[in-house]
């Protein structure tokens, strides 16, 4: 106990400290400034334009939105496909995470790698490997299925809305297994066998034992999973156009499409940010009542649950599942790169380089794609990493009067949508006195923007591991700040900031949904050729480029499994 | 050798004040234990005297230096000060040898082979010779405690701050490291504060003991005056164990309890006010009733409960006028029964009316 005031107290008074190192101050100040640049003003033109009809203030395009039976039936379709997403992804990711986290599950570490693979699986490229798998005619399960059934109509029609809810949940139920795997781990045996000893049964237990204490975690799994879908650009684009219906952020991007309606698009953006706020906000509520589900702490063992007859059948249904996310959708992937015609069998003389030289050599916009990508992965990755760091450092040793607003602008990007941030970015910067539009610099902002919330999260983490002590104790004996910076906090915040360098990476790797409003042709990303190859039906050349964009996500993730020492999931053993 | 003044230092977390117009002189070479339960300042104000805090009201003199003050802090890495942690802060990137040499970096004009000489020579006072090479996460708690000892000894400071140092220590490694970090005081006689909640840990390692109540002092003194004089009911009753009677002042040296007279020691109490006298438990003597030492309070009263402890009995006696009870702790050697009659048997000089009058809080 009173170790625990003693802390409190300690921290509580760090801000005086800094008095007499007033040097490192307009640093800290230009940090906070950009901060406020990447969003107040985007988000205020945003915001005013939705609002701004012929210089007066005014609600004519919220209420043309309203009038338009087409985008209410975006928005309609929107929060169908994120409700059962958000579903779906429970009822998969909830079974999964228990049988990894609390069984005797055989290869529990193969399936957590498979879980891993699909989290970072840009969702556009398995909407694309499934367009191959499940198209209605061409689609290698429907052909497959008449083959051996001599039927006429198709197995399945991915072009559908449940074939959307199918595609978005196996890229989206990681967020859900992560949240519930993370919590099964914290929860004690003995909290179970407390009941067992009591009398209650094994169901008996899960429900009114297990359960409860997870159903925070399940309602914040949900809603993570409502928010990936409700953001979503790349699948649903892929699947619901040609299917003929509308989401909201394909609404949105149709909007940008020649003549844009820019005003209009601002008004459909703000319920989306609206809502995403809002679930967030819910979900941070869940989470912050840790009062009940506060497993924390070392608390006693855990005894893995003896699944008797079900181990088999149920590692069966859990790589049935990772087929549809990773086995049959790489497969399809790797089997267009090196086919001439990815419908037919991969005999000798459907087999080729061809795709790869098209895609490299011959393709106009590969090449500069691919460079721009790695231009501003590494740039966005290196400016974000230093920046989530500095931020991070000045919100955990709170040096500056308002650190708790620096935390949350810092995390505030989290509820933009990629393709409202692009809208909102795409009115900021298309106009003085700030021309960017049609430069990377527009890209680059947008990224860093996007992805500064997950940077600053890995990065917050770092330094809270760091306690405050560590610099007390070197300034004590005669180093000041800057020498304590260099010789105690940066090694060790090193591989924790690596680790944010990488996250920022991937992220741009596989960023679409701003991307696709904000490039213009000479400013065109991976992500944005692979769609315009769709376009082409190029779809060797959309299988080389997304093995290309897997191959460099896997490498980076491998680096942050280096540089943490663990699992990029934070899955405890 | 130098020592520290803190002069009416206040500093307050949102409305609570941790530190509270506190006074405190150190004297050079003088290790002073701030002693206080949980939340009562006493790691406030090390911080302050470290520089890691600014004092909103107050000063921090070391020597003829003032350190700090409202306007102007002198930054801790000019302080000439070293400090040890309760988690002890070693920097675990580093072997027990860098993170030692660390401090003498800063000292211009030390060259490379004086270092290592000073380094070598520290780790062999605090017994770590031969462990230069190791990293922190493989030592042993009392080994890095060992290592932060070094680490700020090595330096040469001219004040030492220790924060709970042996708190993360188990008890038998505990009591060790107490007469270690005397035995290393004496040998360097540095000027030293010593935060600690722990009275054993207090009496054992300091010259004198600051009390700590909510970010005042109580009481300084040594161990003996803390102990046998306490001041105020606060002191008394968290050093050591005490039975606290409240009564009012009959005469000089009287209090009355209800119909009972106790003669305290000396002390010229005001007639007619309100006192509290401290009595320690192994202060009362147990007497067969209608018995007791000449020129001692003797009191009636009736055993309500004994528990042996081995090498003592300790008592509950409901005393029989009024509904006092009192702790005593006796030899095991002769045994009452709960329910026997006994008289009780106090020196007037330990009973201890508290006269200082304590703030409320």
């Amino acid at each position: 106990m009173s170790r625990v005031l003693t802390a409190d107290v300690a921290r509580a008074g760090v801000p005086r400290r800094l008095a007499g190192v007033d040097r490192a101050l307009p640093v800290w100040a230009a940090v906070i400034l950009l901060l406020v640049f990447l969003m107040a003003l985007p988000l205020g033109w945003l915001v005013w334009m939705s609002v701004g009809a012929g210089g007066g203030v005014s609600l004519d395009h919220y209420l043309a939105v309203l009038h338009s039976p087409a985008l209410m039936k975006a928005l309609w379709n929107t929060v169908v496909l994120a409700f059962w997403v958000g579903l779906m992804s429970v009822a998969i990711g909830a079974p999964l995470a228990w049988l990894t986290a609390r069984t005797d599950l055989p290869g529990k570490g193969l399936i957590r790698a498979l879980v891993l693979a699909s989290f970072v699986t840009p969702p556009f490229l398995g909407a694309f490997a499934w367009v191959m798998l499940a198209g209605p005619n061409a689609g290698v399960l429907n052909v497959l299925w008449r083959d051996v059934t001599g039927a006429d109509g198709p197995l399945v029609n991915i072009f559908t809305m449940s074939g959307l809810v199918f595609v978005v949940t196996i890229y989206t139920f990681p967020y859900v297994y992560i949240m519930i795997a993370n919590t099964l781990a914290l929860i004690a045996s003995d909290l179970e066998e407390a009941a067992a000893i009591l009398g209650a049964g094994r169901f008996t237990v899960a429900r009114t034992v297990t359960l409860p204490m997870v159903a925070p975690a399940l309602v914040s799994g949900f809603i993570l999973a409502v928010l990936q879908a409700l953001a979503l650009f790349g699948s649903p684009a892929i699947l619901a156009l040609p299917a003929g219906f509308h989401t909201i952020t394909t609404q949105i991007w149709a909007l940008f499409q020649y003549p844009p309606k820019v005003e209009m698009a601002a008004a459909v953006s703000m319920p989306l940010l609206l809502a995403t706020a809002l679930l967030l906000l819910v979900q941070k509520r869940l989470l912050g009542r840790r009062g009940y589900a506060a497993v924390g702490g070392k608390g006693g063992q855990r005894r893995p649950i003896p699944l008797g007859a079900w181990r088999y059948p149920a590692l069966l249904g859990c790589l049935a599942v990772m087929a549809c996310a990773i086995f049959l959708p790489y497969g399809i992937l790797a089997k267009a790169a090196f086919a001439r015609a990815w419908a037919q069998p991969l005999t000798w003389s459907n087999v080729t380089l061809g795709n790869f030289t098209f895609t490299f050599f011959e393709y106009g916009a590969t090449r500069a794609a691919i460079v721009n990508t790695l231009e501003l992965g590494v740039a966005t990755a290196t400016i974000g990493a230093v920046l989530v760091a500095l931020l991070s450092y000045i919100t955990n040793r709170r040096l500056i009067v308002g650190h708790q607003l620096v935390a949350f602008l810092a995390f505030a990007p989290i509820v933009i949508p990629g393709v409202v941030l692009a809208v909102a970015l795409f009115i900021a910067y298309t106009r003085p006195p700030f021309v960017l539009y049609g430069t990377l610099a527009i890209l680059f902002i947008a990224y860093l923007t996007k992805e500064m919330p997950v940077g600053y999260a890995q990065s917050d983490a770092t330094f809270r591991t760091i306690p405050p002590e560590l610099e007390d104790a070197g300034r004590i004996l005669g180093a000041g700040r800057l020498c304590i910076l260099r010789d105690v906090t940066a090694p060790l915040a090193r591989s924790g900031i690596i680790a944010a360098w990488c996250f920022i990476f991937i992220g741009v790797l596989r960023e679409l949904s701003a991307s696709i409003i904000l490039f213009t042709p000479t400013t065109k990303v991976m992500s944005v050729v692979i769609f315009d190859l769709k376009e082409e039906g190029q779809f060797g050349a959309i299988a080389v480029l997304g093995l290309a964009m897997l191959g460099l996500t896997f490498a980076t993730v491998t680096l942050v499994q280096r540089a943490l020492g663990r699992d990029v999931l934070g899955v405890r053993e | 050798m130098p020592g520290v003044s803190l002069k009416g230092l206040s500093r307050r977390y949102g409305d609570v004040a941790a530190v509270d117009n506190l006074s405190l002189e150190v004297k050079p070479g003088e290790l002073v234990a701030l002693l206080g339960p949980s939340g009562c300042g006493k790691t406030t104000t090390l911080r302050l005297v470290a520089g890691f805090l600014a004092p909103e009201a107050g000063e921090i003199w070391v020597g003829d230096r003032c350190l700090s003050s409202p306007r102007t802090v002198v930054p801790p890495e000019r302080r000439r000060m070293a400090m040890i942690f309760q988690s002890y802060a070693l920097w675990p990137h580093m072997t027990v040898a860098q993170n030692v040499a660390y401090g003498l970096r800063f000292k211009r004009g030390l060259a490379a082979a004086d270092r290592d000489r000073r380094v070598a020579e520290m780790l062999r006072v605090v017994q770590l010779a031969g462990y230069e090479a190791r990293y922190p996460g493989e030592l042993s708690g009392g080994q890095q405690q060992r290592v932060a000892v070094a680490r700020a000894l090595v330096v040469e400071p001219e004040i030492l701050l220790l924060d709970e140092p042996l708190s993360n220590l188990d008890a038998n490694l505990r009591e060790e490291m107490r007469f270690e970090i005397r035995r290393l005081h004496e040998a360097f006689g540095i000027t030293t504060l010593y935060v600690t909640h722990d009275q054993a840990e207090a009496m054992v390692i300091s010259d004198r003991i600051a009390v700590l109540d909510r970010g005042r002092v109580a009481q300084v003194g040594t161990a003996d005056e803390v102990f046998l004089q306490p001041r105020t009911r606060f002191v008394a009753e968290f050093i050591g164990k005490t039975n606290l009677v409240e009564g009012v002042a009959a005469a000089s040296d009287t209090v009355a309890l209800g119909s009972l007279r106790l003669r305290v020691g000396a002390a010229g109490l005001a007639p007619g006010a309100r006192v509290a006298v401290s009595i320690r438990p192994h202060d009362i003597a147990l007497a067969p009733p209608g018995t007791g030492a000449p020129g001692a309070n003797v009191l009636r009263g009736t055993v309500q409960r004994a528990s042996f402890l081995g090498d003592s009995v300790d008592y509950q006696v409901r005393l029989a006028d009024g509904d006092v009870v009192l702790r005593v702790t006796a030899p095991a050697a002769t045994r009452r029964r709960a329910g026997e009659a006994v008289n009780l048997s106090i020196d007037p000089a330990a009973c201890i009316a508290l006269t200082a009058t304590e703030e409320p809080g």
